[in-house]
C-alpha cells in the first residue's frame, strides 16, 4: 500500500456520510478542522485533499473530486438568514465566519429580493445575539437547527426557488495531481458505506449534541443531497456565475480529478500495426494502444485481430446462447436519462410495477419455453425498499426452483441500498439470502462520467457502479458488463470505460461476459453519435481485445439483427446472447429484431459455428438440444 | 493492400494459394470459388474481397437517385419465390394494371426530387398490348428526357418476343427507339436447371436470359446482372450462376453491376420450406462474387434486402456499390421486408460516411455525377503479397 494521502473534513454532521467510512480506510488519513481551517490546510498544502465550501475553490487551481458533494435541492435548514423583523427592511446582516460560500449565497439571495444591507462579519452567537430591529444574521452549520427566530429564511430553499437548480455548498477538492482514480474510488467507496449507515449517524450525533436523531436522520436523507452529478453541476455552475457577475466571487473554471488525469497523459507514439499484432496475440494493450485501434485501425483488422483472440479463448468452434426473459418489473425511475425511452414518472397513466399474477404468467411462459433464467430489471422506483425485492426473490425461487434470477444492475441495487439506508455490503447479501443468483451489467452506458454527466444527469457515478460490481464479486455474485457507446462520446471515453472494467477484472474475475451495443434513439431525447453496425463490429472488436481477462463476448443480434451479429461471431464474439421473450427497454427505442431457439441456432451454425446453449455461469447445458 | 494479420489468417486457413491469384491479378477458378464460399473465416474472406474493392475503387461508394415503377403485378408465370405477382387484376386477388397515365404520372410526379433514373419491372401480363409498354417508355422519355430509363427484365422481353412474335433483336430496338436506355439483371434467378425446374420451370430459360443480355449488349445496351440466392441451390449452383455471368462479359463487357439478391420467404411458396438466407451468407457471397467476376467493375448490396445495418457492414466485405434512394420498392416488401420503403440521400451517405467510405452519386451507367467528399484514389492492383 502506498503512503496514505491526507484529507481535511469538517466535523458537521452533513460531512458525516462523506466521511465516516474513511476512519479506517488504509489509503487516506482524515483530519478534523473547522471550515476555514480546512481550505487553509490545503491551501498550504499540508493536506492533499479537503472538503471545502465551494467558494474556497477560488484560493487555487484545485481538482474537484467527481461524483459527490454536499448539497440541497430545497430547503437545507442549516444554511439560514435570522432576524426579529423581515429581510426587507434590513440595513446590516452578521456574517457568521465559518463558510464564504454561505455569504455569497446570503448576498445573492438578499440581492435578488432587492435588498443591500451592509454586510459585519460576527462570530456566530454574536451575530444572532445582534439580530435584532433591522439587522439579520446568517446562521449555518449545527447551529441553525436551533434558531428560533421571527424571521428565518432557508437560504437552500430561497436559491432553489430563485434558479430552479440545487444549490451545492461543498466538495472534495485536491491539490492539483495529488489524488487518483483509485483515491476517487475509494472517496466514492466511504460516501456509499456512510449513505447507508445514516440512520445510525443520526443516532450518534443525537447522543453526541442531543436533539431529535429522528430530525437528524431526516436531514441527512431527505434535506442534503450528496451526488454531484450533471444536474448538480448546472447548479453549482449557476452560483458561480451569479457570485462572479455581482464581483462577489473571481470567475472560476471548473476542474475535475478526472479531466486532469487524462490530460496530464501524453499518447505515445504507436504503430498501428504493432497494436494490432499485440492485440492478436493476447498480449495486453494499453490505452494509447488501444485509443490508437479505436481511431485508426480498420474493420476487417480490427476484426481479424479480435477472431484470433476468439480462437485462443474459445477453440472448439462452439457459440453459446441461453434461453431466458427479460422481465421489466417496473418503469417507473426517477433517473429521467436522456437515453432512455422506457421510464414513466410516478403516477403518469403508462407506469406500471408488475403484479405477482402478471409475473406468474411470464415466468410460467418462460419455463414453458425451456428458459432457464429471468433477468429482471426496472426502473429506480421511489417507494420500492429492499424488502419488495426480498419477498419478490424468494417467492420466485420457492415456486420456480429452475430459474435462476439475473437481476438489478448495479444502479438498482445502489438504489435499493439507499432508499432501505443499508449499507451496500448489506444490500447485496440480503439480496443474495433471498434468492439473487447473479448481476446483470447495465446502466454502465460509457463508464467515464465527462460522458455520464452529460447523458445520464442522475444516474450513478463510474465509481458507484463499479463499487457495487466489486463488492457483489466479493460476495462471489458473477455479472456481466456492458457498454453502450454512440452517445456522443470520443474514443478516449470508450477506452476509458474498457479499461476500468479491466481494472476491476484483475482484480476479482467477477464478468463472466461483455456485451456492447449502440444507442437506439428513436423516442429519447439525445442525439446519436455514430450507432452504426461498422461502430458496432469495430467497438466490439476493439473490446475483445482490450478486455484480455473477461472470458466471454455477446453479439447483439437484439439492437443489430441476426446479420450483423453473425459478422460480430467472426470478429471476437463467441456467444449469441439470449433467445430473449421480451425486452421492453429496447424495443421502446425502435428496434423489433425477434429470433426464437431454433432461428438463434440456425444462426449460429450457418455462420460456421456449433451451438449450445448455456446457463448464466457459461457453463453448458445438459440436453438442451431436442 | 492485405494487412499483415490477413495474411496470417488466409495462411492458416489454407486460403494462401487463392490470395496469390488474387494479388497477382490472376483468374480464379471454380473450384477456388466454391472454396472461399466453404471457408468460415468471413474476415479473412472480407479482407480479400476489400482488397480488391479498394483497388478498383479506392473508398468510393456509389448510390443513385432512382424510383421503382411496378406497372403491374398480374402475372401468368408461377415462380414460387414471388410474393408480388397475382393472377388478374381483380381486387380480390389484389391484382393491379396501371393506366399509362397514372404510371406515367406517378414517375413525373418524382420530378422535383432530383431522381435521375426510373427502374421499370412488371408482371408478364396476359392481355396488355406492346404499345403499353413503348408508349410508357416514350411517354416518360417525352416528357423528362433527361430521366434514364432502365425497363423490363429478360424474363419479361422474352415474354414479349413470344406473345408478340418478334425476334428478342426486333423487341429490344422498338423498346430502344421508345427510350429505354438500360437493362435491369433480374429474372436470373439461378441458372442452374435443376433449380430453375424446381423454382420457376415456365419462365426463359438461362440460355434465353443470356442470350436477351447478349442482344442488349450488342446493340450497345448496358444490362445488370442479378443471382436469387438461399433459396433450393447449392453452393456450387451459384458458383456456376455466376462462371455463365462471367463467360459472357469475356465477351461483351456489356454488365455493369453484379447484384446477389438474398430470398425473402414470406407471403410465397417455397418460403415456408425455405428460411431467409442469414447476414452470414449474403456478406460472403457478395465477398466470392466480388472475387470471382474480376470482369464486373461494380458489386452491389441491394439494402431493400438486406436492411441498412447489413448493407453498411457489405461495404467491408467487396461491395462498392448500393443502389439507390429506391422509392416506392414493392417487390421486396410484399415478400416481407421491413426496411423503410425508401432511404433519403443524408441516410445514405451516412451509412457510407460511418463505414470510412465517400458517397458518390452515379448516373445509370455508372458515371460519377458528384463525390460528396475527399475520395481516396483507387490504388492500383498488387502484382505481388
Amino acid at each position: 500500500m502506498p503512503q496514505k494521502i491526507r484529507a481535511a473534513a469538517v466535523s458537521f454532521l452533513n460531512a458525516w456520510p462523506l466521511t465516516a467510512g474513511l476512519e479506517r480506510s488504509e489509503r487516506i488519513e482524515l483530519v478534523l478542522a473547522e471550515p476555514s481551517r480546512c481550505a487553509q490546510l490545503l491551501e498550504a498544502g499540508e493536506v492533499d485533499l479537503a472538503l471545502v465550501s465551494v467558494a474556497a475553490l477560488t484560493k487555487g487551481q484545485y481538482d474537484i473530486v467527481p461524483g459527490m458533494a454536499i448539497g440541497a435541492d430545497g430547503p437545507v435548514q442549516t444554511v439560514v438568514l435570522a432576524g426579529e423583523q423581515s429581510p426587507a427592511i434590513w440595513d446590516e446582516v452578521f456574517l457568521d465566519t465559518a463558510s464564504r460560500t454561505s455569504h455569497v449565497l446570503a448576498k445573492l439571495v438578499l440581492d435578488a429580493m432587492g435588498v443591500h444591507p451592509k454586510f459585519t462579519p460576527a462570530a456566530a452567537e454574536e451575530g444572532l445575539a445582534r439580530a435584532k430591529g433591522t439587522k439579520g444574521a446568517l446562521v449555518i452549520g449545527d447551529r441553525g437547527f436551533d434558531v428560533r427566530a421571527n424571521h428565518v429564511l432557508d437560504l437552500g430553499r430561497e436559491w432553489t426557488q430563485l434558479t430552479g437548480l440545487p444549490m451545492i455548498f461543498a466538495l472534495w477538492a485536491a491539490r492539483p495531481g495529488a489524488v487518483s482514480p483509485e483515491d476517487v474510488q475509494e472517496l466514492t467507496r466511504a460516501a456509499q458505506h456512510g449513505l447507508g449507515i445514516r440512520t445510525e449517524l443520526a443516532q450518534k450525533f443525537a447522543a453526541l449534541k442531543g436533539g431529535d436523531p429522528e430530525r437528524y436522520r431526516r436531514y441527512l436523507t431527505q434535506r442534503i443531497r450528496y451526488g454531484l452529478g450533471p444536474y448538480e453541476l448546472q447548479g453549482l455552475e449557476a452560483f458561480l456565475e451569479r457570485a462572479a457577475e455581482k464581483g462577489f466571487l473571481p470567475p472560476m473554471p471548473l476542474r475535475f480529478v478526472d479531466d486532469v488525469v487524462r490530460k496530464q497523459r501524453v499518447r505515445r507514439a504507436v504503430s498501428l500495426d504493432t497494436a494490432l499484432q499485440k492485440g492478436a496475440d493476447g498480449e495486453r494493450l494499453d490505452a494509447d494502444e488501444a485509443e490508437l485501434l479505436d481511431e485508426k485501425a480498420p474493420i476487417l483488422d480490427l476484426g481479424l485481430a479480435a477472431d484470433m483472440r476468439r480462437r485462443a479463448l474459445h477453440p472448439e468452434g462452439l457459440v453459446t446462447y441461453i434461453v431466458s426473459r427479460n422481465v421489466n418489473y417496473t418503469n417507473v425511475c426517477t433517473t429521467a436519462c436522456h437515453f432512455c425511452a422506457f421510464y414513466r414518472p410516478r403516477g403518469h397513466k403508462e407506469s406500471y410495477v408488475l403484479t405477482r399474477e402478471e409475473l406468474t404468467q411470464k415466468i410460467d411462459e418462460t419455463v414453458a419455453l425451456g428458459g432457464i433464467e429471468i433477468l429482471l430489471q426496472g426502473g429506480l422506483h421511489p417507494d420500492l425498499g429492499i424488502e419488495w425485492y426480498e419477498d419478490l426473490f424468494r417467492w420466485v425461487k420457492a415456486k420456480w426452483p429452475v430459474i435462476n434470477l439475473h437481476a438489478l444492475s448495479p444502479e438498482e441495487i445502489w438504489h435499493i441500498a439507499r432508499t432501505s439506508e443499508l449499507p451496500l455490503e448489506t444490500t447485496i447479501e440480503r439480496l443474495i439470502a433471498s434468492g439473487l443468483d447473479s448481476i446483470p451489467g447495465g446502466g454502465a452506458e460509457i463508464l467515464d462520467d465527462e460522458v455520464r454527466r452529460r447523458i445520464a444527469p442522475l444516474k450513478c457515478s463510474t465509481d458507484e457502479w463499479l463499487t457495487v460490481m466489486e463488492a457483489a464479486h466479493r460476495q462471489g455474485l458473477k455479472s456481466t458488463a456492458t457498454m453502450m457507446f454512440g452517445v456522443g462520446e470520443e474514443p478516449r471515453h470508450r477506452v476509458a470505460h474498457l479499461l476500468r472494467l479491466r481494472e476491476l477484472q484483475d482484480r476479482t474475475k467477477g464478468f463472466t461476459a461483455f456485451i456492447c451495443w449502440p444507442f437506439q434513439s428513436a423516442n429519447t431525447r439525445l442525439t446519436p453519435g455514430d450507432g452504426s453496425a461498422h461502430a458496432y463490429l469495430r467497438t466490439n472488436a476493439l473490446s475483445r481485445l482490450v478486455l484480455d481477462n473477461v472470458p466471454n463476448l455477446q453479439s447483439s443480434w437484439v439492437t443489430m439483427g441476426g446479420g450483423v451479429a453473425q459478422a460480430a461471431l467472426h470478429m471476437g464474439c463467441n456467444d449469441f446472447g439470449q433467445v430473449m421473450i421480451e425486452e421492453n427497454v429496447v424495443s421502446a427505442a425502435g428496434t423489433t429484431f425477434k429470433m426464437d431457439s431454433e432461428e438463434v441456432e440456425r444462426h449460429i451454425r450457418d455462420a460456421g459455428f456449433r451451438a449450445a446453449r448455456r446457463n448464466m455461469r457459461y457453463q453448458l447445458v445438459e440436453g438442451a438440444r431436442e | 493492400m492485405i494487412s499483415t494479420l490477413a495474411h496470417r489468417a488466409l495462411e492458416r486457413d489454407g486460403l494462401g494459394p487463392i490470395r496469390d491469384r488474387v494479388l497477382a491479378g490472376q483468374r480464379l477458378s471454380e473450384q477456388d470459388a466454391v472454396r472461399l464460399f466453404e471457408a468460415t473465416d468471413l474476415a479473412a474472406l472480407g479482407a480479400l474481397a476489400n482488397h480488391v474493392r479498394e483497388a478498383r475503387h479506392g473508398d468510393r461508394t456509389f448510390y443513385n437517385r432512382n424510383v421503382h415503377l411496378n406497372p403491374t403485378n398480374v402475372c401468368v408465370a408461377s415462380c414460387k419465390f414471388c410474393s408480388f405477382a397475382r393472377k388478374d387484376d381483380q381486387r380480390a386477388s389484389e391484382g393491379y394494371t396501371m393506366s399509362l397515365d397514372e404510371a406515367v404520372e406517378k414517375v413525373l410526379s418524382r420530378r422535383p426530387l432530383g431522381i435521375t433514373e426510373v427502374h421499370i419491372v412488371s408482371g408478364l401480363h396476359p392481355d396488355l398490348p406492346f404499345d403499353y409498354y413503348t408508349e410508357l417508355l416514350s411517354r416518360i422519355r417525352k416528357a423528362w428526357p433527361e430521366l434514364a430509363i432502365k425497363a423490363f427484365t429478360a424474363i419479361e422481353l422474352h415474354f414479349f418476343a413470344e406473345k408478340f412474335g418478334m425476334s428478342y433483336e426486333q423487341v429490344l430496338r422498338r423498346l430502344m427507339a421508345a427510350g429505354l436506355d438500360t437493362l435491369p439483371g433480374g429474372g436470373a434467378e439461378i441458372f442452374a436447371p435443376r433449380v430453375r425446374r424446381k423454382i420457376c420451370d415456365d419462365k426463359a430459360t438461362a440460355e434465353q436470359w443470356l442470350e436477351i443480355h447478349r442482344t442488349a449488349h450488342r446493340l450497345g445496351v448496358k444490362t445488370n446482372a442479378t443471382m436469387l440466392f438461399g433459396h433450393i441451390e447449392r453452393l456450387d449452383e451459384r458458383v456456376d450462376h455466376m462462371r455463365r455471368l462471367r463467360e459472357v462479359q469475356d465477351q461483351t463487357h456489356g454488365f455493369q453491376v453484379f447484384i446477389p439478391l438474398a430470398f425473402h420467404p414470406e407471403h410465397n411458396m417455397i418460403g415456408k420450406a425455405f428460411p431467409k438466407p442469414t447476414g452470414y451468407d449474403a456478406l460472403r457471397t457478395l465477398a466470392v462474387a466480388r472475387l470471382y467476376l474480376d470482369n464486373f467493375d461494380h458489386v452491389k448490396a441491394y439494402w431493400v434486402s438486406l436492411g441498412d445495418r447489413l448493407a453498411q457492414t457489405a461495404l467491408a466485405f467487396g461491395v462498392d456499390d448500393l443502389d439507390g434512394t429506391v422509392l416506392e420498392e414493392r417487390i421486396y416488401h410484399m415478400a416481407g421486408a421491413t426496411v423503410p420503403q425508401a432511404l433519403s440521400e443524408k441516410t445514405l451517405h451516412q451509412l457510407i460516411r460511418a463505414a470510412g467510405r465517400v458517397p458518390v452519386e452515379r448516373d445509370s451507367l455508372y458515371r460519377i455525377l458528384r463525390v460528396h467528399g475527399p475520395t481516396a484514389a483507387p490504388s492500383p492492383v498488387a502484382v505481388s503479397a
